[in-house]
Formats: structure tokens, sequence, C-alpha cells
């Protein structure tokens, strides 16, 4: 009997990868407004520059940020696996143990945020113990991603790691590689952190000031340390500048502006909209540097493509439904605490 | 073997159980809870009656805690552990089910958003929006069940998809439907469990000995539903495979014997402590009860994955990885060849990539003792001819020179003093052990491929004889390398088995 042959993509590849740089951008803005808003609440309480009940207000929205989080990242995981499954198995099996320890910690914080969720006014130094366990958590993720993806782009430097151990007790070498990727990353969390301090703390003085300076402070801090990694992409620099995403690359940077200009106006649709566009144009800046430093080793088109409408199509379907039920369920939800109020 | 392998000193089967048993514990909690919570909210506010909303308040709160945390995070943690030990076998899944998957996704958006809207709208929402939240999630929960099912049961039975290598013939396939009644059944049976576990610390009273019965009520009707469809389920397993096991394949039946046993200690305590005395149901029962669900899940998915053999992907992927298209290639191109990640030692890269997946050196299924006392060409002859030991094992997808590197590499591991010397045994019981190592792996006692009878009568001479000519004897057979003294104990108890004596 002839078997099936599983080396496929089951639709068009623009198809997947649209959907892979979305679901990543929603992921990326959650993850950033979690992991910006944990630091960010730390810092100021230890600072003293907030009020108890902003903080509280912002905790309470962690558990449902790190849902999001979570959620959110399932898709674009999925589908990286389906078109990068020789680079990012390889990666994460070299690393095996550090990858396998990414559900635990995101675990830990969890419970540690809902901890902290429901401790609510009673917070205090018990509060920031697990506040720093839950960034802790998150910290780890961040960099084991950083330094699995950034592996995962290398496969040269997988099989030299490989030959050496096998135990799946190692660490990415090049720290540089990742060090630069993964400070922008923390960055732009801060970054997007201070737009939802801003957005929620707006009728407050001294907490829209506390945003606006973590807004406008992380977006530098992400700008120059972005510029210091696409300098030390080295060759591939000059590939990056000829492609495509060197638009979105433009685009992005301005688009960050325009948002920090509708934040300063209190405009916060507006400014989220662009945030949001600014990121995604990171998303697919992101997606050429790892095409171009697999030249050589991989090859998109090598892909056969045989599309399964049908499933698509019920994807699709299910999608949309996803879309009306869970705007349904939020209009009630908030409509009856409007209520309540 | 486009993948590195992770060498740990842990068994996969084991790592792999550890993190999926207790997620399909949670996650069918998952589902059948957000049904209890429901359809008790709705009996609760038709009569009106407040100390049951207070309580089924509190088990959401122990609901969305277990469930969105644990529940969800677990399940990425599988995603997580069979990239890292199955990377092939996942990526086919991957390739053929990416839209079963993110369906899957848009199921699990809605069903998180709605735990969470439900467990944070007891005070604010109106009751029938609330439970309308509360319909949903259910309905969305279930449905993720039924997505993933089809995922499940397709690694045992793909069908016709073998064929067709269409996707809905793989979904569908012989055991969707039991499969999918069965864990439907285990989700209520456990809805009732978990919520035994949190009323059993409420004060005695008639409210505690209502909610008592009424949860043990789920929990018996789950129950009742799970057994008749593990007889469903076990039917529509193709008759060769379950042939193949009650034959060779101890591990699955005993697995699928314990989980009888198990489901009738539950049933036993559902019906004592919640139906005939419900006061009596303290935490000490409940908790008994979550043990007996846990070790009842554990035993089921061990069968489940055990009665696969030789497959990871039924008819399609070897366990080892190994494509079944690409078998007989890489025996005649060699498994080496085809190795995109190497070492630099290549017994230690062969054994991993054809053996460890299973087998590790010392521990689970450990090959050391099975080899101590062995030489090489015994060990090579053993692993060219995997296809024919018991356990239904996967055919060694090397060439023969590549088996005697892995001899070599087995070799270098085990202990090579005599066995009488390793186990300070002599006589009878030495031929035992000799037995056990030698011949045992294919020639069971008791079992099918028992030759015990054709020893009767045989004189030492003839069982000399019959060891000397042992490679002739059959195919896979290996020959005879004991030294002097092993076989003059193998061959007293040979003649012992001839008797049909000592055994």
């Amino acid at each position: 009997m002839n078997l099936p042959d599983y080396q496929f993509i089951s639709a068009p590849l623009w198809l997947v990868t649209v959907l892979h740089l979305l679901t990543l951008s929603l992921h990326f803005m959650a993850m950033n407004f979690l992991l910006g808003g944990v630091i960010i609440t730390l810092l100021s309480n230890a600072r003293k520059r907030w009020d108890d009940a902003t903080a509280v207000k912002f905790a309470r929205l962690f558990p449902a940020a790190t849902a999001a989080t979570v959620t959110l990242g399932v898709a674009p995981l999925l589908f990286l696996q389906l078109v990068y499954p020789r680079q990012v198995y390889a990666a994460a099996i070299v690393s095996g143990w550090f990858w396998l320890g990414v559900p635990a910690a995101v675990i830990v914080a969890y419970y540690a945020l809902y901890r902290a969720s429901f401790a609510g006014q009673r917070t205090g130094r018990a509060g920031k113990a697990v506040l720093l366990l839950a960034l802790a958590g998150l910290l780890y993720v961040s960099l084991v991603y950083s330094s699995v993806f950034s592996m995962a782009e290398q496969p040269g430097l997988i099989r030299d790691l490989y030959a050496r151990d096998q135990s799946g007790f190692v660490w990415n070498p090049a720290v540089g590689d990742y060090a630069l990727r993964w400070l922008h990353m923390v960055f732009g969390a801060l970054t997007v952190g201070g737009f939802f301090v801003g957005l929620l703390g707006r009728n407050d003085v001294e907490v829209f000031a506390t945003g606006k300076r973590f807004f406008v402070g992380g977006m530098v801090a992400a700008a120059l340390v972005g510029m210091a990694y696409l300098l030390a992409l080295q060759e591939h620099l000059l590939a990056l500048m000829r492609s495509p995403a060197i638009w979105a690359l433009t685009a992005s940077v301005l688009l960050s502006l325009v948002s920090l200009h509708f934040f300063f106006k209190k405009n916060f649709w507006l400014s989220g909209i662009m945030l949001f566009l600014s990121l995604a144009g990171m998303v697919f800046v992101r997606h050429t540097v790892r095409l171009l430093r697999l030249a050589g080793e991989f090859d998109l088109a090598s892909w056969r493509v045989a599309p399964q409408w049908s499933p698509f199509a019920m994807f699709l379907a299910c999608f949309v439904v996803m879309l009306v039920v869970v705007a349904w369920m939020l209009r009630m939800f908030f409509g009856a605490k409007k209520s309540a109020a | 073997m486009n993948y590195p392998f992770w060498d740990v000193p842990v068994s996969y089967g084991v790592l792999m159980a550890v993190i999926a048993v207790f997620h399909v514990f949670v996650s069918h909690f998952a589902i059948g809870g957000g049904l209890y919570l429901v359809v008790s909210e709705h009996l609760a506010r038709k009569a009106g009656d407040a100390r049951r909303l207070e309580f089924l308040e509190r088990l959401s709160k122990f609901f969305v805690l277990t469930t969105l945390v644990a529940g969800a995070l677990t399940g990425v943690g599988i995603w997580f552990i069979i990239g890292l030990i199955s990377p092939t076998a996942t990526e086919a899944l991957i390739h053929n089910y990416v839209w079963g998957w993110a369906t899957e996704w848009t199921f699990f958006v809605v069903e998180i958003a709605a735990a969470m809207i439900y467990f944070y709208g007891w005070k604010t929402m109106a009751p029938r929006a609330h439970m309308a939240v509360g319909w949903i999630y259910f309905v969305f929960a279930w449905l993720s069940l039924f997505i993933i099912n089809g995922i499940v049961t397709f690694m045992l039975t793909p069908g016709q998809w073998l064929a067709t290598g269409d996707f809905w013939d793989g979904f569908f396939n012989p055991t969707f439907w039991p499969s999918l009644v069965l864990r439907t059944g285990v989700c209520v049976m456990l809805a009732g469990l978990y919520a035994l576990l949190v009323v059993a610390r409420c004060e005695a009273g008639g409210f505690k000995e209502r909610t008592v019965r009424w949860s043990a009520g789920w929990g018996v009707a789950g129950l009742a539903v799970t057994a008749v469809c593990q007889y469903w389920y076990w039917k529509a397993i193709p008759a060769a495979v379950t042939a193949k096991a009650l034959q060779t394949m101890p591990t699955p039946i005993h697995s699928m014997e314990i989980s009888v046993w198990l489901a009738v200690a539950i049933g036993a305590l559902l019906v004592v402590f919640g139906l005939l005395a419900p006061r009596k149901l303290g935490y000490g029962a409940a908790a008994a009860l979550m043990v007996l669900g846990l070790a009842w899940f554990g035993a089921f998915e061990w069968f489940r994955e055990s009665i696969r053999k030789p497959y990871i992907l039924a008819g399609y992927i070897y366990g080892n990885g190994v494509e079944v298209a690409q078998a007989d290639r890489y025996k005649k191109e060699g498994l080496l060849a085809q190795m995109a990640f190497k070492t630099g030692d290549d017994g230690a890269d062969l054994f991993r990539h054809a053996c460890q997946s299973c087998h590790m050196l010392n521990g689970y299924k450990a090959l050391k003792p099975a080899f101590d006392g062995m030489d090489r060409a015994f060990i090579a002859a053993i692993v060219r001819a995997t296809h024919q030991l018991k356990g239904n094992m996967p055919p060694f997808p090397g060439t023969a020179a590549e088996a005697e590197k892995i001899a070599g590499y087995l070799g270098h591991h085990t202990d090579k003093r005599p066995l009488a010397e390793i186990y300070k045994l002599e006589g009878v019981e030495l031929g035992r052990k000799a037995y056990a190592i030698r011949c045992g792996v294919c020639h069971v006692i008791g079992a099918a491929s028992d030759k015990s009878q054709s020893f009767a009568g045989q004189s030492a001479d003839d069982l000399n004889n019959m060891l000397n000519t042992a490679a002739d004897l059959g195919e896979g057979m290996p020959a005879y390398t004991g030294d002097a003294a092993e076989r003059k104990a193998l061959v007293a108890f040979l003649q012992e088995l001839g008797k049909g004596g000592k055994k």
C-alpha cells in the first residue's frame, strides 16, 4: 500500500504565514501587557509612586491577561510548527529540559498572579513576593523562547551543540545573538505596559504620568536595542535592507511615534491601534530575519502545498463563531458590570 | 531521523504519562464540571436555593483555578513533550490535522473566555445571561473534546486514512464514536468526583447530604456510560490488534484489567458513601475517590498507548519514529545515513534512534539486565530480530552492520562476566535465568510461543544438539553462545520444562 505522505502544507503558504503573523502579533500584545504590567506594578510600588487602588486594579487584570497570553500563544506556535518543524523541534530538543520547564513556569506565574489578584487590597510584602515570583516565571519563559527560537534559526549551531551534549541541558551559548532580541522584547513589553497603565489611569495625573514615562522610556530603549540587534545581524542586515521588510520596519517606527502622539492626546483607541500595527510590522520584520538567517539551509518554497479546503472552511467558520460568541459574552459581562456600578 | 534525540535518564513513556494523565484528569473534569455547574445552577435558581448557589460559586472558583491553569497548561505541556520525544510523529500529526487543531483553538478561546466570565459574573450578571455563558462554556469545552478525540483515536485506528490520506477518513475513524461517548461519560463521572471533594468539606447536614447524593449520582451515571463504552471501544479496535494483544502484549491487557477493577472500586465507594450513607462522606473518602479516578484514567490511557505498539501512529510511524513507508529504504541504506544529527558515536546514535524511545539502558524496560552476561554476537542477533521478540516490537530499521554497532554499544555497557557469576546461581536456577535471557524473549512459558512440550523425553545430548543448531531452527533465532556451565544448566532446565515440572 502506498502510504500518504505527511510532508505537506495544508493551505497556501501565504495564508498560513498571515495567520501565523496575525496570531503572533495578538499574542505579543497580550504578553507585553502582562510582562510590562507586572514589571511596572512592581517598580511603581517599590517607589510608592502609585496608590494601592491603581495597583490593585491593574493586578486584577493579570489572570485574564495570562489567560489571553497563553490562549493567543497556542495558535502561532501551531502555525510555526507547521512550517518550521525541523528547526523548532531540533532547537527545543537540544534545550529539552529548559523547553519543558516553560509550561511549568507559566503554571507557577499564573497561580502567583491569581494569588495577587485575589489578595486585592491586602497586598504588601507578600503581594510583592508573589508578583516577583510571577515575574521570575514570565522572564524565564521569555528567555527560553528567545534562546530556543534564535537557535532554531541556526541549524549548524544546533548540530554542533547536539554533537557535544545530548542531555537536553544545553543553553544557547550565542548569548549575543539572543540577548539583544530578548532585551528588545522586554523593553517592548514596558512600552505596551506603559500604554495600558496610562489607559487605566487616564483620570489620575500621577498614574497617567507613570504610564507615559514607561511608554516613552520603553519605546526609546526598545528602539535603541532594536537598532543594535539589526547591526548585530551583520551580513543579513544588507539583505534585510533590500527586502520588503525594510518598509515594514520604517512604517513600524513611524506608527509607534503616531501612537505616542495619540497617547499624549489621550486618544487611546487610535493610539492602541497604531501601537498594535507597529508591533505587527515588527513581527513581519522578525519573520523576514528568520528566513534570511535560514537561507541556504531551508527554503519555504520547498514545501509541497496540498490544501485541505473543507477542514480549513470548518476552521474559518468556527473562527467567526468564536469572535461573535466572545464579543457577545464580553458585552453581557461589561454591560452587567456597568449596570451594577 | 530528521531530529536530534533527547537523551534523558527518564523513560519517555513515564515522562509522557505523568504529564498526560494529569492533564486528562483535569481536562475531562473541565468539561463535565462545566455541565455540572450550569445544570446545578439552573436547578438552584429554580428552587431559590441560596445555599446551593453559594456552594456553586465556591465550586466555580476551584473549577477555574484547576482547569484554566493546571488543566490548560498541562495541555500545552503535552504539546511540548510530544515534540521532544516524538518529533516525527508530531510533525506528521500537525501536517495532517493542523486545521483540526486550529479549530480546536477557536473552541479553546471561547472556553477560556466563558470560564472567566462565568466565574467573575456570579455577582453582577443577570441569572439568564450567567447561565447562558455557562452553557456556552460547556458546549465549546465538549467541542474541544470532539476535535481532540478525532486526532487521538486516529493515532490508534487511522482506518481508511492509510489508503486515502483524507482528513475526514482519519478523523472519523473506527474508534472515534466509542471513544467520544466513553470520554463524555468520564467527564460526567469526574464532575461528580471533584464536586464530592469540595462538598466533603461542608458542614454536615441536609445541604451536604443532598449535594453528596446529587454529585454521587453524576459519578455513578458517568461510570455506567464509561463501563459500557469501554467494551464498545475494545470491540471497535481491529480484531487483529486485540488478538495480538491478548497473545503477546501483557501491558495493555493488564492495564485494561486494572482499569476494570478500579472502576468497580469507584462504583462501590460512590454507592456506599454517595448514595447509601451520604452523611458519612468525609474528606478521606472523597480524596480516595479522586485517587481511584486518577488511577483509573491512568490505567485506561496506558492501555490505549500500549496497545498501539509497535506504532506511535498505527500502520504509519513506528514507536521509534521510523516511518513505515521508509523502513525498507532505511534497512537498505542504513539508519546512520538518514540521521541529520549525529554525535560521532555511531553505536550510541543508533541505539538512541532505534531503541531508546522505549528502552533505557537502566530503569524502564531496561536492556542492561536483559543483556548482562551475553556476548556481542547474541546481542546483535536479538537486535536484528526485534520484530520477532515478545511484546510486538518494531523491526530493526538498520543494516546488519548497524545491528553490530548497537551490540557493541550495549556490550560496552553490560556486565561481561558469566551469568553464574553475575547472579550467583547454579544448576536449574542458573538454567532458568539463561532461559529467561536467551529464550524467553520469544518463547514465553505458558504463552502461544511456548516450546516446552517439544522438550519432553529429550536427552541431554538431544538438547545439546538442539542448542548447537539453534541458529538454523528458524528465522531470527540466535546461535547459542553461552559457556559450558551455562549450557549445562540450561539443558537441565529444558529437561525440567519437558517434564512439565518446575517452571
